[in-house]
């Protein structure tokens, strides 16, 4: 090959590119960076008599401080270490379900998707109501076989699990959408020769299903950290964040700072900490990913 | 005679191109609660006396705090869309301080005093803030003490003057009647701005506040009462177990289902419990003023909402016009015969007309003249966010009343230094 056709090509791939390069500066890079600086001002609405002086990394040390921001990352953190593996094994018992010779495929994956397609917000409204004291349905259950009704969302320990279990239904057919597209993938003639060697169902599953699906797992995986990181509308939906402060996320604490306080400074502080915990929790597939497609 | 026709429609079709060049479109904003229906009728009213401009009433958010979250980003933007904006009692103080309300004064002239001093006096010091007029009353609203007049009679009990009185009478009525479905008493225990007053009543009860000269309050015996009231209440199972995930409108519901005893909410209930077709309520709920404690003052949390002049609009001059037309006793008439809103104007609550379509409203002008103020600061949402999560979380129990009140000073300290 010669240099000269290779150096064209690499100019038209940049210029095939650039719409798209400009499009995520506008969308992306500008936006972060203008919230980076902005965290380092104070820019408090509600009182304008006070400017926007440049105060340095004392919104950072404001939230050094903070004790509701630790436990505004104390509840995100709990709340992905729960929900992400607990979609991902729920994901993948529907997607397993899904993939099954049924007669007609389209009422499986319909019901698939709904959870999916629903706004996340409604589905904390939703629940709020299955979980309400008085009204709820899941006490009505536990009155019919003779347990006291729970305070399922004014007692810190109920609410969060209360929360995990719609954050868990609402993700997880999205986690088996992914994967049962990467069951879809895996060649038939695998399992029969498998089948052949006489390996047992379990063993089919350990050996080819699970390392044959690792892509689309981690992919499933990526996608859930980042919303998981960002947890907000179930629980705004659900809590408001209550009993106190104890189902609140970071991403709710931010909306607060910043819509309901219009302190836009410490606001931008705390969402700069939040980006940077997620590019740490995702940089970990990233690296995963980088590596598996060198391979490739 | 084409050419003609072509003419005449030309002509025709400048002239109306040209009147509406001269309309001036005004765009309030209000919310679902507040009926935008009554409003609009007010408007159309407005129409047809001043040619030449239209109103258009945009709805908003079901709560305070969701209306204030839209507008919000609104303001912050300088948006000119809106030209009149509609706002919570506690919100002129924020308002002034952001310089999202443009003063009234000017546009009121020589009027001033006179237009000032027709309002019941709470509604003239929540809308003008240092010594500016931020904004003028549209309706009043206060929180009262709603109780089953039937059960109270049966009983041989009368309304209660102190929570102690409400205690007693709630739980020999919940003795008495066996009802599983039946609470003695409730109020807002949700993260919501509501929840502020279930701290505040009981606190003005006892002759203290928040705040005094300015600085935080909250060092004293008087402002633990509020939470040893509220766990008192919920110990004797006179207050719901769930009280915590109880939110204004939830209250109602329970009120007219006939589930409750007492109530402390707002005055709209009283309409609704009288006229919806599912109340089974009708005929069988009085209104009182809230109790307090042994002190025998009783207070009450003032509502009700204000009309404002967005900093950002286009047509100032027009826009305070409407204010002043929305402002009057004329439509504060209006909008107590068709919604049952309480009137700013003492006048009004005299009117037969308004007396016959709200009884109520006789005892319930008084209660709304004593109604106070919640802490009047530009800062004033992060202290509602203080009060009613700590509040919340003592009702849920997982605060006691030593760590909710040391995590208010903390949090409220740096806001009243």
């Amino acid at each position: 090959m010669k240099p000269t056709k290779d150096l064209s090509e690499r100019t038209l791939g940049w210029l095939l590119l650039s719409p798209v390069a400009v499009l995520l500066a506008i969308v992306v890079l500008y936006p972060v960076g203008q919230l980076i600086y902005s965290s380092f001002f104070t820019i408090r609405l509600t009182e304008p008599w006070l400017g926007t002086p440049f105060v340095g990394l004392e919104n950072y040390a404001r939230a050094w401080d903070d004790e509701r921001f630790w436990g505004a990352l104390q509840n995100t953190v709990l709340f992905i270490v729960v929900t992400v593996p607990g979609s991902l094994a729920v994901g993948l018992g529907l997607a397993l379900l899904a993939n099954m010779p049924f007669k007609r495929k389209w009422p499986v994956r319909l019901a698939l998707l709904l959870p999916w397609a629903l706004p996340l917000v409604f589905a904390g409204l939703i629940f709020r109501w299955f979980f309400d004291y008085k009204l709820g349905f899941f006490n009505d259950i536990l009155m019919k076989i003779g347990i006291a009704p729970q305070a399922w969302l004014t007692d810190p320990v109920l609410a969060k699990i209360a929360i995990c279990f719609t954050i868990i239904w609402k993700s997880s057919s999205f986690m088996a959408l992914v994967l049962l597209a990467g069951l879809q993938a895996i060649p038939k003639s695998l399992y029969e020769a498998a089948e052949v060697d006489g390996a047992s169902k379990w063993l089919q599953f350990k050996e080819i299903t699970i390392p044959m699906l690792m892509p689309a797992i981690f992919v499933a995986l990526i996608f859930r950290t980042i919303t998981a990181i960002q947890t907000f509308d179930i629980p705004y939906a659900m809590t408001g964040g209550g009993p106190g402060d104890s189902t609140e996320t970071l991403a709710m604490y931010i909306h607060k700072n910043t819509l309901d306080f219009l302190d836009f400074g410490y606001g931008s502080a705390l969402a700069t900490i939040m980006f940077v915990v997620s590019i740490i929790a995702t940089s970990g597939y990233l690296r995963y990913t980088q590596r598996s497609a060198g391979r490739d | 005679m084409n050419i003609k026709k072509l003419v005449l429609a030309a002509t025709l079709a400048s002239i109306a191109a040209g009147t509406a060049w001269s309309q001036t479109t005004l765009r309030i904003f209000t919310g679902g609660q507040q009926r935008p229906d009554v409003m609009r009728k007010i408007a159309d009213e407005y129409e047809k006396r001043t040619p030449g401009v239209k109103i258009a009433v945009e709805v908003g958010g079901a709560t305070s705090d969701a209306q204030q979250q839209y507008l919000n980003t609104v303001l912050t933007s300088k948006d000119s869309v809106l030209d009149v904006v509609l706002i919570d009692v506690i919100r002129p103080a924020q308002w002034a301080a952001a310089g999202w309300a443009e003063p009234l004064d000017a546009y009121l002239g020589a009027d001033r005093q006179k237009v000032l001093s027709q309002y019941m006096k709470a509604y003239v010091d929540a809308n003008v803030v240092n010594g500016k007029v931020i904004s003028l009353p549209y309706f009043a609203d206060a929180q009262f003490l709603y109780y089953r007049k039937d059960l109270l009679e049966k009983y041989k009990r009368s309304a209660p003057k102190t929570w102690d009185d409400l205690m007693e009478t709630a739980q020999i009525i919940m003795q008495g009647e066996k009802n599983q479905n039946l609470r003695g008493f409730e109020t807002a225990g949700a993260p919501i701005e509501g929840t502020v007053c279930t701290y505040l009543v009981p606190l003005w009860g006892e002759g203290s506040d928040i705040t005094k000269n300015g600085k935080l309050n909250l060092d004293t015996p008087e402002a633990r009462a509020p939470f040893q009231l509220m766990g008192r209440l919920k110990q004797s199972g006179v207050l719901s177990p769930n009280v915590g995930e109880i939110a204004t409108d939830r209250i109602r519901i329970n009120m007219q289902a006939g589930n409750l005893i007492f109530a402390q909410t707002w005055g709209y209930v009283w309409n609704r419990s009288q006229n919806d077709a599912d109340s089974q309520v009708k005929g069988k709920i009085g209104v009182a003023v809230l109790p307090s404690s042994k002190t025998g003052k009783g207070a009450t949390c003032i509502g009700g909402w204000q009309l404002a002049v967005s900093a950002f609009s286009k047509n100032k001059a027009e826009a305070a016009k409407f204010v002043r037309y929305l402002s009057s006793p004329e439509v504060s008439k209006m909008q107590a015969i068709a919604a049952s809103h309480l009137p700013v104007f003492p006048s009004v609550y005299k009117d037969k007309e308004v007396l016959a379509a709200n009884p109520w409203f006789e005892f319930a002008g008084p209660i709304v003249e004593t109604a106070k103020a919640r802490p009047v600061t530009p800062r004033y949402q992060e202290v509602s966010d203080t009060i009613r999560s700590n509040m919340n979380a003592y009702l849920s129990g997982t605060k006691t009343t030593d760590v909710a009140l040391g995590d208010m000073q903390k949090r409220l300290s740096p806001v009243f230094k």
